[in-house]
């Protein structure tokens, strides 16, 4: 069962990016959220998956119907980037081969168990994510925000 | 022990099509989308870690990200509506020619 929904949220992934029309692309990436956010309530995360489908199903899902209105119903033509195929293929494939890795990571001639390895990811890794976020967000609208201010001066 | 690794080999295959959806997509609206598939893949093995080993302290650290992304994407709507104005179009590869232009 899990492995059915996980792979249907991956299949609407994979989709609302390759979608021509944009509220199609919407729709698949709110059926991903929901799917995602059900997928939780079966961990037993209720309130994580609750948070999850409020959230991006109602909230986010609001927002991007009002960028659609902005953009129009079809996505712009755009050039192929061959090259970024290319980095994500090795990253992927780099990322798949870690999980095996795993169990013969070791410390001091003892294996590490996978607890403690899942430990360091929550504890370190993901607030790093949580930094970079909030600094990615910070530097795109702040890039945007001075090339208005280049090209209408300080008004 | 195998219902984490697919979870996490789910993770990590919603991480690298947001991570292409980053580098490969040009207009603001899929590289959003492909931002907040980034977030969700931390998120999913955050969840999985809470579930399978206990580790709920993760838990916190989700709620966090969702709390985020919900700020991004106020920010990201609002980079929709400025890019929108200052060249006409959302592709932020046309974003140079707009001071060209002056």
């Amino acid at each position: 069962m899990s492995i059915l929904i996980l792979a249907f949220a991956i299949i609407l992934a994979v989709m609302s990016l390759t979608q021509k029309n944009t509220v199609a692309a919407v729709l698949a990436f709110v059926l991903m959220m929901f799917s995602l956010g059900i997928y939780y309530i079966l961990l037993g995360e209720k309130l994580l998956g609750l948070f999850q489908i409020f959230v991006y199903t109602g909230g986010i899902v609001v927002l991007t119907l009002f960028g659609v209105t902005v953009v129009g119903s079809k996505f712009p033509e755009f050039k192929i980037r061959p090259w970024a195929m290319t980095v994500v293929s090795v990253v992927i494939i780099g990322l798949l081969i870690i999980p095996f890795l795993l169990p013969n990571i070791s410390y001091a001639g003892k294996v590490i168990p996978l607890k403690d390895q899942v430990k360091i990811f929550t504890d370190f890794y993901s607030l790093i994510a949580i930094f970079m976020g909030v600094v990615g967000a910070s530097i795109l609208y702040g890039s945007i925000r001075m090339l208005h201010t280049l090209k209408y001066g300080k008004e | 022990m195998a219902e984490f690794y697919i979870d996490a080999i789910a993770a990590l295959i919603l991480f690298g099509v947001g991570l292409y959806g980053v580098t490969s997509k040009s207009d603001f609206l899929k590289i959003f989308f492909s931002l907040e598939m980034l977030l969700n893949a931390v998120i999913l093995l955050l969840a999985s870690g809470a579930y399978h080993f206990g580790l709920t302290r993760g838990l916190a650290v989700a709620y966090v990200i969702i709390v985020i992304a919900t700020l991004e994407a106020a920010a990201g709507i609002l980079i929709f509506i400025l890019s929108n104005r200052i060249t006409g179009e959302i592709i932020p590869d046309n974003l140079d020619k707009a001071v060209e232009d002056e």
